[in-house]
């Protein structure tokens, strides 16, 4: 029986920096349809990944396989115009923009007009442009962004400026949505939100979720399937509950004790 | 043969200049990971302030030296506080930066030019000091400017200071620490602050001393802060960031352009750079001496 | 009445120019040291299609248009893909690089005067062509910044990294930018060989290039509108002030300072005078006050 090629492989993925490595021979799956976490201490070469993913680091030895083929290396427009896009730990939404506008930016692989076409103006232009605009206040309503669309993207409270970095990651379409500590600087309440919301995403998007998160609550409610890193290197994969249980992680997020669940 | 070694020494002196400049842009450039696009205009001011103390004080020559590299040393803090930090506290995007050097570049050029006039200025032979001013020196074969010999010999010593300060004592070692991590220097109790002032500093210090070396092989006029650009492509072609590959590069850069003015021709001299820094994009951009210019995120 | 069509001649070619550094350096935040010296390939291409070749009457200036705009493009094509994949210093220091070199090679080069200059080319651009060309130069930048590649432009100011995340090809944009400008500059060359009618390589050295990319700066960067207004300004001011022009650059290098350390957005503030442009303005203000509003009615509501 084969077993369904997952949609993200991680295989013996490496990357030094000099004498270090921060990341160091890790491999692990991400399925269809799955929200995974991806977790560990500070410094553990969580955020290295999602940069050797999207393409901004080369990698140093191993492979990455998205839908079982290799984009490790690949210029990380072209990883993202394959289906995998993704939000940043330190908030970088095009911050002089209107929110309208940092979706409206990110739509453009929606359409095809080319130079050409905008110059002069041609039919095509004016056809996809209003395609474009839709789209955008689509993604807009559905992610309750569509009464802020007009203010400037900085002037947005911290909240409201994950959200809006979620949706414009969804411009693109994606098969895999990459967020990098979306609940960063959040309260329990906006965290219980995000929660929601990155469900009813991966519902209606028809899509996965791989999360960095340090809010415990946030990955064990919603992840299928956790990665423990620790310097780099695996310390545990599985479900949340064997993850929670594993003596190891334990150890290293609270050093050598006894935790009761 | 004897033209080959001639031009080896005119290369040596021109790239002595080339080398304080190179390596008082790669100092602010490692540190601050940016061009100050302004330091062409330090290095003229260096030119202006050593002159007059020379010809208006009447300050001996080592003393006008001294007060040129202070004199511009000063500028370059007072650039840096006035117009980069306030952009650096903001986050401003790397290109308010430039735009901002070139505005700083344009007024210091154009208020010399308004006050003092654009005709330049010699230094005057009476002033300087006597063993300048005898008969070029006779070595074997060779003659050797007696400026060229000091432009040299002065360079050397600044240089040779300046790696002694860098990889020898605690400041030096922070400074290393902060072009490094910023952030990590900081946490480890070196004031950000101070460091950049202090690169800044010598940066313009050493701008100065090349300003002065400039004014008195050639001579001293508000337009010279284009030679600037020489200083950037030595800095590329060695490697930027690197201060050996700046050294390097503006040795090399000299060199060449002496050997194709000597050999080809005068006027196609100053394209020469222009075509090694096309030639070292083309082949290698991170520099003889850089290290590969990857990673951003 | 001469005088006054004069200056609004070199305002009009001027303004070619500061449209295509408008694209490139307000809206896709690159800067450039060296558009003089696109200038001056168009300039010069022009010179030598206009009174060399013999072409007759009416295709004279189109073609010496044409072939400039066409020159100084392919230039740009050649330094950008040399230097726009990497660290943005490296092209500012080419394009200060290529901004000598082509006034090097120009002075060097006889058949088209050299150092001394090119004199009695022939006048061909009238104010008309003028005229017509800014109407047209004008719609055709607001129509690429009002397109997805314009924001994609935008995007790779604002954001360069997240821009390649969200699927935008930057390098490709960047080039976009670069060529469109530069071909700006050459048509701005070779109107202006065909007016002045005098041509010398230091008329497109590097205080040309600043010229223009203060025209930017003053009229504010990321505004088409004001760039219109920076160019009128900054052309016109010099014969205001004719009597203190040293002073003139002096207070125009610590404008840009002040500008970019107080007030970046410039004299039009970011915005365009458009309609659409003012409109987006009052929305966006409306839409601040309205969250303003909502966010302290929740915060006394937390606290009730």
């Amino acid at each position: 029986m084969t077993e369904a090629i997952p949609l993200l492989e991680l295989k013996g993925l490496t990357k030094r920096f000099g004498g270090l490595a921060a990341v160091n021979n890790v491999s692990l799956k991400v399925g269809d349809g799955s929200i995974s976490g991806l977790i560990g201490p500070n410094g553990a070469g969580k955020t290295t990944i999602f940069n050797l993913i999207t393409g901004v680091y080369k990698v140093t030895e191993g492979e990455i396989l998205f839908q079982g083929k290799p984009i490790h290396n690949h210029e990380p427009y072209r990883i993202a115009c394959g289906g995998i896009t993704r939000t940043f730990q330190n908030i970088r939404l095009f911050k002089n923009l209107s929110v309208f506008d940092n979706v409206y930016t990110a739509c453009h692989r929606s359409a095809h007009y080319n130079l050409l076409d905008s110059v002069l103006r041609l039919p095509r232009y004016w056809r996809e442009e209003k395609q474009l605009r839709e789209k955008a206040s689509g993604l807009l309503r559905i992610m309750g962004l569509e009464e802020r669309q007009d203010i400037s993207a900085n002037n947005l409270p911290y909240g409201l400026q994950r959200r809006l970095e979620i949706t414009r990651a969804l411009a693109l379409d994606p098969k895999l949505l990459l967020l990098d500590e979306p609940a960063a600087g959040m309260n329990p309440d906006e965290t219980e939100n995000l929660m929601r919301i990155i469900s009813e995403v991966r519902k209606m998007f028809n899509i996965s979720v791989l999360v960095i998160e340090h809010h415990m609550d946030l990955i064990m409610g919603i992840c299928d399937h956790i990665h423990v890193l620790n310097f780099g290197c695996t310390l545990a994969d599985g479900t949340a509950e064997s993850v929670a249980n594993d003596p190891k992680v334990v150890e290293a997020y609270l050093g050598a004790e006894e935790v009761t669940a | 043969m004897d033209q080959f070694f001639q031009q080896l020494v005119n290369g040596l002196s021109i790239g002595s200049i080339y080398a304080l400049m190179a390596v008082g842009y790669s100092l602010v450039y490692s540190i601050m990971n940016f061009s100050n696009f302004a330091h062409g205009s330090v290095i003229m001011l260096g030119a202006y302030f050593g002159f007059y103390a020379l010809t208006l004080l009447g300050l001996p020559f080592t003393v006008a030296f001294i007060i040129a590299a202070f004199g511009t040393a000063a500028v370059a803090v007072i650039l840096e506080r006035l117009a980069y930090k306030p952009l650096r506290d903001r986050r401003a995007p790397f290109l308010y930066f430039i735009i901002t050097a070139m505005g700083a570049s344009i007024f210091i050029d154009n208020s010399v030019i308004a006050t003092i006039g654009p005709t330049p200025k010699t230094f005057p032979p009476p002033l300087l000091p006597a063993f300048l001013q005898g008969d070029p020196l006779e070595w074997g074969a060779l003659t050797i400017g007696r400026i060229d010999l000091t432009i040299f010999v002065v360079a050397a010593i600044c240089l040779v200071l300046l790696m002694i300060f860098i990889d020898f004592t605690k400041l030096g070692k922070a400074i290393q620490a902060t072009a490094y991590n910023m952030k990590a220097s900081a946490l480890m109790g070196i004031n950000p602050n101070f460091v950049i002032i202090l690169v800044f500093a010598i940066g313009g210090g050493l701008a100065g001393v090349a300003g002065v070396l400039y004014g008195m092989k050639y001579q001293v006029f508000p337009q010279m802060s284009a030679i600037t650009l020489k200083s950037f492509i030595a800095a590329v072609f060695g490697g930027l960031g690197s201060l050996p590959g700046a050294l390097l590069g503006a040795v090399l850069l000299a060199l060449i352009e002496t050997f194709v003015s000597g050999y080809l021709s005068t006027q196609y001299r100053d394209l020469f750079a222009f075509i090694i820094l096309i030639g070292m994009l083309v082949v290698r951009p991170s520099g003889i001496m850089g290290k590969d210019a990857e990673d951003k995120a | 009445m001469d005088y006054i069509q004069g200056i609004a001649i070199l305002i009009g070619i001027n303004l070619i120019a500061v449209l295509g550094l408008s694209i490139l350096t307000g809206f896709t935040g690159l800067f450039s040291f060296g558009h003089g010296g696109f200038m001056a390939i168009g300039a010069y291409v022009a010179a030598i299609v206009s009174s060399r070749l013999n072409l007759p009457g009416p295709v004279a200036l189109p073609a010496a248009i044409l072939a400039g705009a066409a020159a100084a493009a392919i230039a740009s094509v050649f330094i950008g893909k040399l230097t726009l994949n990497l660290k943005g210093d490296y092209f500012c220091i080419a394009t200060m690089g290529f901004g000598e070199a082509i006034r090097v090679i120009l002075n060097n080069i006889d058949y088209v005067g050299g150092a001394r200059g090119w004199a009695n080319l022939p006048n061909l651009t009238s104010w008309w062509v003028v005229l017509v060309l800014d109407v047209v130069f004008v719609v055709v930048a607001w129509n690429i910044i009002n397109s997805r590649q314009g924001r994609n432009m935008v995007a790779v100011r604002e954001e360069e990294l997240a821009a390649q995340m969200a699927g935008v090809d930057t390098f490709r944009s960047k080039m976009i930018a670069l060529v469109v400008s530069a071909a700006l500059a050459g048509v701005a060359g070779a109107l202006m060989a065909n007016y002045i009618q005098f041509i010398r390589p230091t008329m497109f050295n590097m205080a040309k290039s600043t010229d223009l990319t203060i025209m930017v700066i003053f009229g504010g960067l990321g505004s088409i509108s004001g760039s219109i207004v920076g160019t009128i300004l900054l052309v016109s001011l010099p014969e205001v002030f004719r009597n203190f022009a040293q002073w003139r650059l002096v207070i125009y290098g610590l404008a840009v300072i002040v500008i970019m350390v107080g007030r970046p957005s410039g004299i039009m503030g970011g915005v365009e005078l458009t309609p659409s442009g003012i409109r987006r303005i009052f929305a966006a203000r409306r839409a601040k006050a309205r969250l303003e509003a909502e966010l302290k009615a929740a915060e006394q509501g937390e606290v009730a």
